[in-house]
């Protein structure tokens, strides 16, 4: 039954995305009835799949379920079937890709209400759901890559959905192009992989691949390091962070989708689908621990400043997949998924909130112009407020638990340097997060006064989402986490979950399972985890402003002026994504350019005027030796007699020898 | 299977191309479209009668030979493998729709245009199915003389310069390739006693160990030839002139099939006829794959003009046709022969997508464009969809032809496969670059200027594009429909290579080979860099700017 139900899964979002491309335009509103039921019946499916799976049913078990659908490329020992794997890994990706990704489908239905592309931007929302599900579905690494390929598909296309907006066109040429720069290294990797192994089957190449003794041609950590340069492109990690920002260009709900809660965290589940890779790998490992913590500081620094409502959240994702990389480096790779799980649906939630602001406030993205929104728009605002305790890390919220563990096992694991960099980015999250808050919903009204009037909630059909996303946002990371009975047996039920998909890593690494101890070291690095998170919400309120309950406190521009007049420098450097896209314009831009009209000359002045100038000596020989046609009888008569006297002197020299 | 069914697949268009030139004109069309869709249906039956997994000992099938010079053993010989029946069924697919996009651009002239092109698909047909080198050697230059009417009667403003280029520089090559084809008979023919049974038969001089030294001149004789049709670097130069020039159809055909004679030459008689050669050569080789690649691409980013665009992103992918040859091992010649076809069918459908904007606009020009997504729609879908079919977007055909070249060439060296990656990214650059320019933002000046001239696609334009895009759809999730059918040819072609190892050529020479062409680089360009720099020289020596008006 699962060899069926599996590929229905993908099978429906292809089917909705290739009716609504033929026939979407005449159906006009009615667009998005066959894209968005097709998602929710592959929910339906997809629920069911993910329930047997975690609960370990037949045909699942420990390892998980595979099916093959057919030969793909037989090309002499290169041979890629196209087969999918469910796992417990898989199956905790689907819970974010298909419930996140049916809500937003959901979402779009009122907030793409006026645009003339509707039917359209449902085709592409479905594009994406089929891509992103043979992401995680696929149990070949190249049908893995043609997934991640077609993700960066749907994303361009999704990016630039406004077309007439020139900057629109340019970041989803940026996001193709920049995630590209990953393939590449992704794309060698699979091939260093065929060439060790001689599969490209996840499972038996990494049995292969970490077998003990293996003389690989191709060490272990390049393929670990090549692998990770895919997962840095997809998940924006530095230095191709540059792409995800500029993202925010196309609509909200799909900044929601794809750029926070599923795709941008393909690289993190490929980095633990491969955990064995990396594990084997020694300090590849180290490389994305430094490269995640490094980028989860860089964008929280960012983040701090940035005025647009989108920009500061698209700087949290970055920050956030920062921690997750983090986590997957120092081994914490159930961690890892815990945040990518719980991240997924408070992110997601922030954006469609944001949506519905930017709605509220008539296409209005600049925090400056926003301001006491909290009254008029109380769903959105309640939900977000929500979101934003869920990833400063307040608990009992999700995110508490999720980055707390995070941070746990980078200090135990002998990561102190990552620890103590990601104890500074959890206050600069707390503190983003409520200077968001205080600026869009708390304190005086911004508003332009021509809109101010017409400010208003949005429909259910987009607040019904928000709130469907606000319960796992509260909960999630307590379920998943909790230690004890009914839903774990001391470990956790996503560590239960996991266990089997991350066994072969931890063993590599000589991992074994402690038990949380509340009152030894676990708990103190609780409650500095706690610490941390007030500290950087009450400095945001202090600066910013707050009125929670009875909390009432009003903003003080005045010494946020002071402060950032006293840190020139770093206030410029965060305000202008410390230059980056400055000296990506400069390298790609300038310096590209100057190589590209170099080359075109070269090929017309040196390669092809060589050519025409061969021609030329030609034509040239024929016109000068046509001068000895004079047709004159004496010029000929000399000839001959000069020709004469050569040849027969010439014979009396030899002669003469 | 129906005897003399090859010959017929040859030589329908040619009784169409008469049929055409003794009707009269207002039939002309119709005619030649009903002669092509004719050979293509015969060369589909060609597809049901071969059997892919016939023995090894007999590759080629469905063989007709006749004496035709018997005093010199030169043979009417035909016959196809795999790899030439997925040339032959390419070339009889392109040369239908290369007629019917031919329609309504074509005004004048159109009899003889007509039968320029049947007589042209005759000639590619033959190089694809010839067995006999001599053959082979008339079939190649055939070609060259309707294209060279096409292009030079058909073409742009500066068309007289362009085709007289492109003929004269593949002349050269062929000219040298006829020695070595007599060389190589000479020499079969002094081997055997004296008798010329068989000196022209390649399935006789395939399996012949010819003299390392004779090996050497032969295979650079006949590379050059190849490398010029293909073009590889740095013999490219005719190309994006003769494409600018070109009519739309013309640039079809060119890119689709007439850059595949160059590859399915190397392919079929320069690796198998001389493997010692191709082995010692090889290295060279890549290198120059590795250049065309990667400098194709980068040339392309820059240029101004559609057409160009596309011809040296032409360079760019037929680079990695030669790298996947001379990486000899199976993934790279599986991938090269996969390239060739899905070249053939994307590049094609670049050619057809530019000649619809051009039919609108008479124009070219990246820079003028902008905005197109409003006016045409479905254009600017096609053209979306095969950009990124061009850039190897996986699911579609160019992606596995690409990759399996790549893994070829990792299996040969890790760092030939890095450098030729990187054409992933430059590649997405260039062409998402031109789509941006020319399909967002707001319509340009120049482009409202043109009012309701500018339509979208006629059904007819649609119907040109349609089976390239369901072929590009079905190979890229289907690969095994060619792989399967080539299977023997590649298992053939790489034991022909695998019989000899690599003629060990004098460190001197070698040396000399090498050292001379950088110099000769390096000093024209000081003196190109001296002229230019210092305003002597007319700054460009470029032909007239590519900007003429419709012919």
């Amino acid at each position: 039954m699962f060899g069926f139900l599996v590929p229905v899964i993908i099978g429906l979002p292809l089917f909705g995305f290739l009716f609504t491309a033929l026939v979407g335009r005449r159906l006009g509103k009615q667009a998005y009835i066959v894209p968005v039921g097709a998602v929710g019946i592959a929910w339906l499916i997809g629920m069911w799949v993910v329930f047997n799976a975690l609960t370990g049913a037949e045909p699942f078990g420990e390892g998980g379920f595979a099916t093959r659908l057919y030969s793909w490329i037989p090309a002499g020992a290169f041979h890629v079937d196209v087969g999918f794997l469910v796992d417990n890994l898989t199956a905790c990706l689907l819970i974010v890709v298909l419930t996140i990704g049916f809500l937003v489908h959901v979402y779009s239905i009122g907030y793409m209400d006026h645009d003339p592309g509707y039917w359209r931007f449902f085709a592409y929302l479905n594009l994406f759901m089929v891509s992103m599900l043979l992401l995680v579905l696929a149990d070949s690494f190249l049908v893995v890559f043609v997934a991640w390929e077609l993700v960066g598909l749907s994303s361009y296309l999704l990016i630039g959905f406004w077309k007439h907006k020139p900057s629109a066109a340019l970041a989803a040429k940026k996001a193709f192009i920049v995630n590209r720069v990953g393939d590449v290294g992704f794309a060698l990797g699979i091939m260093a992989i065929f060439v060790d192994t001689g599969t490209l089957n996840i499972q038996e190449s990494m049995t292969r691949l970490t077998a003990e003794g293996a003389a690989l041609p191709i060490p272990v950590w390049v393929v670990a390091l090549l692998v990770f340069a895919g997962a840095m492109g997809k998940s924006a990690q530095f230095p191709l962070h540059v792409w995800l920002p500029d993202a925010m260009e196309g609509p909200t709900p799909v900044s929601a989708l794809i750029h926070a809660a599923t795709m941008v965290n393909a690289g993190v589940y490929l980095v633990a689908r491969t955990n064995p890779i990396f594990a084997a790998g020694g300090d590849a490992m180290v490389v994305v621990a430094a490269i995640g913590i490094f980028t989860a500081i860089l964008a929280a620094s960012i983040a701090m400043t940035q005025t647009d409502i989108k920009r500061v959240l698209a700087y949290s994702t970055l920050s956030q997949l920062g921690y997750m990389f983090a986590s997957l480096g120092v081994g914490a790779f159930t961690a890892a998924i815990f945040h990518l799980m719980t991240h997924g649906f408070f992110k997601g939630l922030l954006f469609l909130g944001s949506g519905s602001v930017i709605h509220a406030v008539h296409e209005e993205q600049d925090m400056r112009r926003m301001g006491g929104l909290a009254s008029k728009i109380p769903h959105t605002y309640r939900t977000m407020l929500i979101g934003s305790i869920a990833i400063a890390g307040i608990p009992p919220l999700a995110g508490f638990f999720s980055k707390d563990e995070i941070l746990g096992e980078a200090f135990k694991n002998g990561f102190q340097w990552v620890w103590l960099i990601g104890i500074v980015v959890a206050v600069m999250t707390a503190f983003y997060m409520f200077r968001l808050i205080g600026l869009t919903f708390w304190g005086e009204s911004r508003v332009d006064p021509a809109v101010e009037p017409h400010i208003h909630e949005s429909p259910s059909v987009m607040t019904t989402p928000l709130w469907l996303l606000a319960i796992p946002s509260i909960v999630l990371g307590l379920v998943l986490s909790w230690p004890g009975p009914p839903l774990g047996t001391g470990t956790g039920l996503l560590a239960g979950w996991l266990a089997p998909v991350f066994e072969h890593g931890h063993e590599l690494l000589g991992r074994a399972e402690t038990p949380f101890q509340l009152f030894g070291i676990d708990g103190g690095l609780l409650l500095v985890s706690i610490v941390v998170a007030v500290l950087g919400m009450v400095t945001a309120w202090r600066l910013f402003g707050a009125s929670l309950g009875g909390l009432r406190w009003r903003p003080d521009p005045e010494r946020v002026r002071s402060l950032t007049a006293r840190v020139p420098f770093l206030y410029r450097a965060s305000l202008n994504k410390w230059w980056f896209d400055d000296l990506n314009h400069l390298i790609f831009i300038v310096v590209g350019g100057r190589v590209g009209a170099f080359a075109w000359w070269f090929d017309r002045r040196v390669v092809d005027d060589t050519v025409n100038d061969i021609a030329a000596t030609t034509v040239d020989a024929g016109k000068n030796l046509r001068r000895v046609q004079t047709g004159r009888v004496q010029n000929y008569a000399l000839g001959i007699a000069l020709g004469l006297i050569v040849m027969a002197g010439s014979f009396l020299v030899l002669a003469a020898r | 299977m129906l005897p003399g069914i090859l010959t017929v697949t040859t030589f329908t268009p040619l009784v169409g191309a008469l049929i055409v030139a003794a009707a009269p004109t207002r039939y002309a069309r119709s005619l030649a479209l009903a002669a092509s869709l004719a050979t293509w249906v015969i060369s589909l039956l060609l597809v049901i009668g071969f059997d892919p997994h016939a023995p090894a000992a007999r590759p080629f099938q469905l063989v007709e030979a006749i004496n035709w010079i018997p005093v010199f053993g030169i043979q009417y010989k035909v016959g196809v493998d795999g790899l030439s029946l997925v040339l032959v069924v390419l070339t009889t697919t392109l040369t239908w729709i290369s007629i019917l996009a031919s329609f309504s651009p074509i005004k004048e002239r159109i009899k003889e245009y007509m039968v320029s092109f049947l007589v042209l698909e005759v000639g590619m047909i033959g190089v694809f199915v010839a067995l006999d080198t001599f053959l082979f050697y008339i079939f190649w230059e055939i070609v060259l003389v309707p294209m060279y009417l096409i292009i030079g009667i058909w073409g742009g403003a500066n068309r007289i310069y362009a085709t007289i280029k492109f003929v004269l520089y593949t002349l050269v090559g062929s000219l040298l390739m006829l020695v070595a084809i007599l060389t190589t008979a000479f020499a079969y023919q002094s081997a055997n006693a004296g008798s010329w049974q068989g000196a022209f038969d390649f399935e006789k001089l395939h399996g012949f160990g010819f003299d390392p030294t004779l090996q050497l001149f032969a295979f650079l004789a006949f590379f050059l030839a190849f490398a010029i049709k293909v073009p590889m670097f740095p013999f490219h130069t005719w190309l994006p002139d003769a494409h600018v020039q070109a009519p739309t159809a013309g640039s079809v055909i060119l890119a689709a099939i007439l850059l595949k004679l160059g590859a399915y030459g190397l392919i079929r008689f320069a690796v198998p006829l001389f493997p010692g050669a191709a082995h010692t050569f090889a290295p060279a080789i890549i290198v120059l794959s590795l250049i065309a690649i990667i400098y194709g691409a980068i040339v392309a980013l820059v240029q101004p003009d559609l057409k160009k665009l596309v011809a040296y992103s032409s360079v760019s992918h037929m680079g990695f046709v030669t790298l996947g040859i001379f990486v000899f091992n199976v993934q790279g010649l599986d991938g090269a022969i996969l390239q060739m076809v899905n070249h053939g069918l994307i590049t094609g459908a670049l050619f057809l997508l530019v000649g619809v904007i051009y039919e609108r606009t008479h124009d070219r020009t990246i820079a003028r464009m902008g905005g197109l997504a409003g006016s045409l729609p479905v254009w600017a879908v096609a053209l979306g969809f095969f950009c990124f079919a061009s850039g190897g977007l996986p699911g579609l055909s160019g992606f596995v032809g690409e990759f399996l070249v790549l893994v070829g060439a990792f299996q040969f060296s890790p760092w030939v496969a890095a450098i030729a990656t990187v054409c992933m990214i430059l590649a997405a650059a260039y062409l998402l670059w031109m789509y941006q320019r020319i399909i967002f933002g707001e319509l340009s000046g120049f482009l409202q200027g043109l009012g309701h001239h500018l339509v979208d696609m006629t059904p007819t334009e649609v119907l040109t594009l349609a089976p390239l895009a369901a072929l590009t759809v079905v190979f890229g999730l289907f690969p095994g429909l060619v792989l399967d059918l080539v299977g023997g040819s590649v298992a053939n072609v790489l034991g022909d290579a695998a019989r000899q190892a690599a003629i060990v050529v004098p460190p001197a020479a070698a040396a000399l080979a090498i050292a001379l062409p950088i110099v000769y680089v390096v000093g024209r360009l000081a003196w190109v860099a001296w002229i230019d720099l210092s305003g002597r020289g007319p700054g460009s020596a470029e032909t007239p700017a590519p900007t003429e008006a419709a012919s």
